[in-house]
């Protein structure tokens, strides 16, 4: 990605210089949210930190309403999936997943005809995290809440964004390591938009997440059909 | 009906174009099948590769359930000059997956003709539709008890036989070089001609899924990997099951031992000794099958260092190279060639030959051997996770199976893939006298930085293997336009001569295999139209 259609928020999350003043407490930039405006939804997750996170983050919006999966990347849990996705009923499947285990889901996704308003990428390392998304206008103001969150988190990150179908550049966010520790809280971050998807952002709570920041890769996704 | 404003648009097509095309798409497939929203086009838009997702954005998909459609499709597209990637299930994976090659092109998705419309147990053929997949098949031959067996690919129960095969993809059974398994296609021409070869010509005949050649030029090949034509037929030959199947393993412990690997194996696979698409897989290939994590044994940059591959092997047991292949027949034809090959490697004194019954349902022999008797299973997705971060681009360069040349190649693109930081996961896929040296370049596709690395990287191992007379079978739509031009002028101008003849609307997956006649004719522009083309 070439450095001039970077929209890089370094300069907001650093030192508030577009007028944004960040906290612990989270700013609310939406109308609270109402339950009721959120559509229920199967989680699909598998068993690690970022994904017991994820979960969290998830029930903090939906609370009962989310129903949880637990992955396995064995061929009949994947054909009994492709089946829930076929059966022409109205479905709503967040989650957060591996690299080997996302690249199956969303295919079989594809073929099922469903809609992926939302597809990120999230990897954690020494330290910080990077998230790559792909998504829709259904996610307008997700990428922006992320980048809040994940700097009130205080692990360093890079948060890029491409809107499908959009001429505009792809947007890339940053901020620096505050604490030096970082957390899970990315996940449940995730899991919080994820869930409620489609409404208007409002303040994303902070969960308890228990350890440290996880290493490794992650796929999110929201899945409709 | 809305008008419709599109962020992206096919090549030279105005909105207005576009619109009015898409209105004829909806009257001929009915809106259901003419996807237009970002949040029905992501799906299509995930890749695997070393650039951004925009660059293989689709405008468009459309989905079609019979050949009367498709030949109303690519009538609409000549009317409007709208470009069509085709795609049958589209899980090309490190080949470049569902998304077209260009962006902007509409992406034409043939998953819903998907009728297995004929097999015959008799003489062991198939006649299918694109959007077939072998768990279809799998589940068919099975619920029929049909005494038959399947070749397919490792993504196996989620792929199909039409795409793998016209992407020339291979498996790992006796039938595993597919398209020599082939036998008869059905072709919607860019004239809405239908064109089926060998013998599908002849009306009444019922030899189509039984005599490749028919008369005169036999024209399959030109279909595959190529931009002529959408098949949407295709007949494949099946393997009678065996009533006796033996698989087995052979563990090496050292990466040299590559040269007496191969030198040891080819006599075996030429006097079909060993008669199935043998696998030779080295150690980062099976850890990530086994669904070990990189980050499990290092948590450094750069590529895995030899120490801890060495550690992986002695943990694990796995070898440095790791050889799978099987025995089809009778007990008695097993029995034989079984002696035959153990003679052959205990000769040798290196290689450690693991039966079925000693590795049990230990990984990767398992699926390894599931693959191997035309079982679908989906474990070599672990590869995936190994680095991990959705980077994964398949370097396949063709080469003699010849020992020293193996080496070659090996040594090669391990000091290349390390220069730029990326292992060599790697496995040898062993024909009688040549061998698909498939190279999964597994990169980090959330760090930018990695990304550009890996996109050097690609372009390095081609330019580099080129310079030593190689060239890759097959490749992902970011580097067609590059592969194409490995293989010389007159094989592009051959190519662009049949394209222009069959296509000159370029409607077609333009730039498919580096095939596009408008692309082509802007390069010749600024040559000043010499004789020579690269």
């Amino acid at each position: 990605m070439s450095v001039d259609r970077r929209f890089v928020l370094k300069s907001m999350v650093l030192g508030g210089a577009a007028g944004v003043v960040l906290s612990r407490s989270l700013p609310v930039l939406g109308a609270p949210l109402s339950r009721s405006a959120i559509r229920p939804a199967l989680a699909l997750v598998g068993s690690g930190v970022a994904e017991a996170a994820f979960l969290q983050g998830a029930r903090a919006a939906v609370g009962t309403q989310l129903q949880v999966l637990q992955m396995d990347p064995g061929l009949g849990f994947m054909l009994d999936f492709e089946q829930r996705l076929r059966a022409g009923r109205s479905l709503r499947v967040i989650g957060l997943l591996d690299d080997a285990a996302a690249t199956l889901v969303l295919d079989l996704a594809r073929s099922a005809g469903a809609r992926i308003p939302w597809l990120g990428h999230h990897t954690g390392e020494a330290g910080s995290t990077r998230h790559r998304l792909l998504n829709t206008d259904l996610a307008e103001g997700c990428a922006r809440q992320l980048s809040r969150h994940l700097h009130a988190c205080g692990a360093g990150f890079t948060l890029d964004e491409e809107r499908q179908g959009s001429a505009a550049p792809a947007r890339q966010l940053a901020g620096p390591a505050r604490n030096g520790a970082g957390s899970a809280q990315w996940a449940a971050g995730v899991g919080y938009l994820l869930a409620t998807l489609g409404t208007r952002p409002t303040m994303m709570p902070r969960v308890s997440v228990q350890g440290t920041l996880p290493s490794g890769s992650f796929v999110s996704f929201s899945i409709e059909v | 009906m809305s008008e419709q404003m599109n962020g992206v648009l096919p090549r030279g097509v105005t909105q207005k174009k576009f619109n009015a095309a898409v209105e004829k798409f909806r009257a001929l497939l009915g809106e259901g099948n003419v996807l237009l929203k970002a949040e029905q086009l992501i799906p299509y838009n995930k890749i695997m590769m070393s650039v951004e997702n925009a660059a293989h954005a689709p405008s468009a998909v459309l989905t079609a359930t019979t050949v009367e459609q498709v030949q109303g499709i690519v009538k609409i597209c000549n009317q409007y000059r709208i470009p069509i990637w085709t795609i049958s299930t589209g899980r090309n994976f490190g080949y470049g997956t569902a998304a077209p090659v260009q962006r902007g092109q509409v992406i034409l998705d043939l998953k819903k003709m998907n009728r297995i419309i004929k097999i015959d147990p008799d003489m062991c053929t198939a006649l299918v539709e694109p959007g077939v997949t072998f768990q279809q098949l799998y589940d068919y031959i099975e619920e029929n008890k049909l005494p038959l067996m399947l070749s397919f690919s490792a993504p196996s129960a989620i792929a199909g036989p039409l795409g793998n095969t016209m992407d020339r993809g291979v498996g790992y059974t006796p039938y595993g070089e597919h398209f020599m398994m082939q036998c008869g296609m059905e072709v919607v021409l860019a004239n809405g001609d239908i064109y089926r070869t060998g013998m599908g010509g002849v009306k009444g005949s019922n030899t189509w899924q039984i005599f490749k050649w028919g008369y005169g030029p036999t024209l399959d090949g030109m279909f595959t990997q190529a931009n002529y034509g959408i098949t949407t037929k295709m007949g494949f030959w099946l393997m009678p099951r065996p009533p006796v199947f033996k698989p087995f393993e052979v563990i090496f412990e050292n990466e040299a031992d590559i040269v007496e690997i191969v030198d040891i194996l080819r006599p075996l696979r030429m006097a079909q000794i060993i008669p199935n698409s043998v696998v030779i897989a080295n150690i980062l290939w099976e850890a990530g099958s086994a669904h070990l994590r990189r980050r499990d044994y290092t948590t450094e940059p750069g590529h895995t260092p030899d120490p801890i591959l060495e550690k992986m092997q002695k943990d694990s047991g796995m070898g440095a190279w790791n050889l799978y292949a099987a025995l089809y027949g009778t007990q008695e034809q097993v029995d034989v060639n079984w002696k035959i090959i153990t003679d052959a490697f205990r000769k040798h004194g290196k290689g450690r030959i693991v039966t079925q019954e000693e590795a049990g349902h230990k990984q990767p022999f398992k699926y390894r051997a599931e693959l191997m008797s035309g079982v679908p299973n989906l474990q070599e997705f672990g590869l995936y996770n190994w680095r991990g971060g959705g980077g994964s681009m398949w370097f396949a360069p063709v080469s003699e199976a010849r020992g020293s040349e193996c080496e070659k190649q090996a040594l090669l693109a391990k000091r290349i893939l390390h220069k730029y930081g990326l292992d060599y996961v790697a496995e040898f896929i062993v024909a009688p006298r040549d061998m698909h040296h498939v190279i999964d370049v597994l990169y980090d596709r959330t760090s930018e930085e990695e990304t550009k690395r890996a996109d050097a990287c690609f372009n390095e191992l081609l330019d580099e293997f080129e310079k030593e007379g190689y060239a890759v079978y097959r490749v992902n739509t970011r580097f067609q336009e590059r592969v194409a031009r490995s293989y010389g002028p007159v094989k592009r101008y051959v190519e662009h001569a049949i394209k222009r003849a069959l296509d000159p609307n370029n409607i077609l997956a333009p730039g498919r295999s580096g095939i596009d006649l408008d692309a082509y004719a802007t390069r010749r522009r600024a040559k000043g139209a010499s004789s020579g083309e690269s």
